[in-house]
C-alpha cells in the first residue's frame, strides 16, 4: 500500500508538471522579462480562474497555462499572458505583460519561426503597444513594408488581449 | 487489485510519455509509412509542412505591336519545420509554362536568437525586389526594369551564409559566401554583355563552375516607424569554364551596392532603390569575347502609391506611379563606346486591386524611352493577375 501511495504521489507530480506552466523553452524568456518589467529577483504566478461561461465570452484563447498572476512578495505586479498568433506560413509565440492598473507594459516576440515577418520583433516597433489598455484604439499602430501579415496579426492579437483583459474586469476575475 | 492498479498507472504514464514524443519526419514502420504528398495532407501538427504557391499571368500589348500573354511563372513553395530550430524552404519555378527551375532551396540553422546559419540555393540580397518578388508584393505587372538588367532577378546561387534579427537594434542582417556569375564558357562564348549586364552569366545552381568564391551580405533596418532601409554589398569575381580561366579576359571583378527604401504611412506607401556596380577587366573580357559589357552599371527608382480605399477594408486599390532610370553603360573601358540605348527611362502608371490578401489584379501603362538620338518612346499597356498564398 506505501509503494501505491508513492507510485500516486509520483503520478500527481508528473501529471502537475505537465500542465502546469508556460512551456519549457518559453519558460526562460518569460521569466527574464517579468523580472526586468518589475524590477524585481521573485515572484510567483498565480493561476487566474476563468470559468467556461466566461471563457466562451473573450475573444483571446485562455487556459490554464498560458495566464497568470504575478505576485512577488505578497504583491499583486500585474499578469501575463503568453500565446501563438499566425504569420504567413508558420505561428509565432508572443507575450504580453500588463501592470496592476491592465496597461501594457511589455510585449514581445518569443520564437518567430519564418523567413518573413520577423521584423514585428523589433524592440521599436513593439513599444507602440506600451501604455494601451482596454480603453485605446490600435488603429495607430505602423505597418511594416515586407511584414504586412505578422503585423496585422500582432496587432489583432494584442487586440483581442486587450478586450479580453476589459471583460475580466468587469466580471471581477481580475 | 493492487496490480491491476499499478498497471493501469503504468499504462497510463506509457501512454503520456508516448504522446510527448515527437514523430520521425520519416517513419519506418510500414504499417503507417505515407508518401510526401500524405504527409503534407495530413500534417497533424499544422506547421512541420509549409505548402504554397505564388504565380502571376500577364498580357503585355505594346503600341503597335502583337500583344503577348504569358504565364510568366507560377512557383510551388514547399518547406519543412524539422523543429523549432530546423527548417527547409524550397521554390521550384516553373516559368512559361515549361521551364522548370529551382529557385531556391536551403536549409536553415537557428543556431542562437540572433543567428541562423544557412546553405543550399538561396536568393543574393540585393535591393527589394529579388528578395521580395511575389506579385502581391510589388506595383506593375513587369518589375521595374533595373530589378532586370541590373540586379538579374531572381538572382540566386548556391552558397553558405549566417542570417539575424537583432530586435533590440531593430535591424536584420545576412552574410553569405555564393557562387558567382560565370562569365565565359570553354569556347569562349561570353555570357554576359551590354544590354542585359550580367544576367545572362547566373549559373543558378545549375552544373555551376566554381573557382573564385564571391560575397554578399545585406542589413536592413526598421527602427523609424513605417520606414525600412536596406543596404546591400557584393563584392567577387565571375567564374569561366576551366579550359578557359587562365586567358585574361574570361573573368571580371564584380562590386555592386545598392541601398533600398520603403515607407508606409496609412493609406500611402513609397519605395525606392539605388544601385552601383563596377565592373574591373571589362576591356580585356570584350576583346577575348566580342561583347560589349560595360564597366559601370548604375540606375535608381522611385515608387509613391495611395490605397483609394479605407484602410479599414481587407481590399486594397492602390494607385501608382513609378519612374526609373538605368544604364548598363553608365560607364565603359577602353575602346567601347558607351550606348546611349542601355541608358533607359521607364515611366510607369497604373493601378494593383487587392481583390482579397493575396490575389492582386495589375493594369498599368509603361512609357520605355531611352537616350538614343532618334529614339521614339515605346509605349506598353500590361494586365496581369497574381496570387501568393
Amino acid at each position: 500500500m506505501k509503494n501505491l501511495k508513492t507510485i500516486i504521489s509520483v503520478l500527481f507530480s508528473i501529471i502537475f508538471l505537465m500542465s502546469s506552466g508556460i512551456p519549457e523553452n518559453l519558460e526562460k524568456k518569460v521569466d527574464r522579462e517579468v523580472k526586468d518589467v518589475f524590477e524585481i529577483d521573485s515572484y510567483k504566478f498565480e493561476k487566474v480562474d476563468v470559468s467556461e461561461e466566461i471563457k466562451s465570452k473573450i475573444p483571446s484563447r485562455i487556459d490554464d497555462e498560458n495566464f497568470y498572476r504575478i505576485n512577488s512578495k505578497g504583491k499583486v505586479k500585474g499578469y501575463v499572458y503568453v500565446d501563438k498568433a499566425p504569420s504567413k506560413t508558420a505561428d509565432f509565440d508572443y507575450l504580453v505583460i500588463f501592470d496592476n492598473n491592465l496597461k501594457i507594459v511589455r510585449t514581445k516576440v518569443l520564437i518567430y519561426r519564418e523567413e518573413y515577418g520577423g521584423e514585428i520583433g523589433s524592440h521599436r516597433w513593439l513599444s507602440q503597444f506600451t501604455g494601451k489598455s482596454g480603453e485605446d484604439s490600435l488603429d495607430d499602430i505602423a505597418a511594416i513594408s515586407g511584414a504586412t501579415i505578422s503585423v496585422r496579426s500582432m496587432t489583432n492579437a494584442v487586440k483581442d488581449i486587450l478586450k479580453t483583459m476589459k471583460i475580466l474586469q468587469i466580471k471581477k476575475v481580475i | 487489485m493492487k496490480k491491476v492498479t499499478l498497471t493501469l498507472i503504468l499504462g497510463f504514464v506509457s501512454a503520456l510519455s508516448f504522446s510527448q514524443t515527437t514523430n520521425d519526419s520519416i517513419i519506418h514502420d510500414s504499417q503507417i509509412q505515407q508518401n510526401s504528398a500524405q504527409r503534407v495532407i495530413s500534417a497533424k501538427d499544422g506547421n512541420a509542412v509549409t505548402l504554397g504557391a505564388y504565380g502571376e499571368i500577364v498580357y503585355n500589348q505594346p503600341e503597335g505591336d502583337n500583344g503577348k500573354l504569358d504565364v510568366h511563372r507560377l512557383v510551388l513553395l514547399l518547406g519543412y519545420q524539422f523543429n523549432d530550430k530546423v527548417q527547409f524552404f524550397s521554390e521550384i519555378e516553373v516559368e512559361h509554362v515549361e521551364e522548370i527551375f529551382v529557385e531556391q532551396a536551403f536549409v536553415n540553422y537557428n543556431v542562437a536568437n540572433n543567428l541562423n546559419l544557412r546553405a543550399g540555393l538561396m536568393l543574393v540580397p540585393m535591393g527589394i525586389i529579388n528578395e521580395y518578388h511575389e506579385p502581391t508584393t510589388f506595383n506593375g505587372v513587369e518589375r521595374p526594369g533595373m530589378d532586370r538588367s541590373i540586379i538579374p532577378t531572381t538572382w540566386r546561387e548556391i552558397g553558405v551564409g549566417l542570417s539575424g534579427r537583432i530586435n533590440s537594434a531593430s535591424l536584420s542582417y545576412q552574410a553569405y559566401v555564393f557562387n558567382g556569375f560565370k562569365s565565359t564558357n570553354a569556347d569562349g562564348t561570353g555570357l554576359i554583355g551590354g544590354s542585359n549586364g550580367l544576367r545572362g552569366g547566373r549559373q543558378k545552381g545549375i552544373k555551376s563552375t566554381v573557382n573564385k568564391p564571391n560575397f554578399s551580405a545585406k542589413v536592413d533596418y526598421y527602427g523609424i516607424l513605417g520606414l525600412r532601409m536596406g543596404l546591400s554589398g557584393y563584392v567577387g569575381r565571375t567564374q569561366a569554364d576551366d579550359e578557359i580561366d587562365h586567358l585574361q579576359g574570361a573573368d571580371v571583378g564584380l562590386s555592386m551596392v545598392g541601398l533600398d527604401a520603403r515607407y508606409v504611412f496609412n493609406r500611402f506607401t513609397a519605395r525606392g532603390q539605388f544601385i552601383y556596380a563596377s565592373l574591373t577587366d571589362t576591356e580585356a573580357y570584350n576583346d577575348l569575347t566580342g561583347k560589349d559589357l560595360g564597366s559601370a552599371l548604375s540606375g535608381w527608382y522611385a515608387e509613391a502609391a495611395y490605397n483609394l480605399l479605407p484602410q479599414d477594408k481587407e481590399q486594397k486599390l492602390d494607385l501608382f506611379a513609378r519612374y526609373e532610370n538605368y544604364d548598363t553603360h553608365a560607364d565603359t573601358d577602353g575602346t567601347l563606346v558607351a550606348n546611349d540605348s542601355y541608358n533607359r527611362d521607364e515611366l510607369t502608371m497604373g493601378l494593383s486591386y487587392h481583390i482579397a490578401p493575396g490575389v492582386v489584379l495589375k493594369g498599368d501603362y509603361q512609357f520605355l524611352d531611352n537616350a538614343a538620338a532618334g529614339n521614339d518612346v515605346k509605349k506598353q499597356l500590361n494586365f496581369g493577375v497574381g496570387v501568393w498564398f
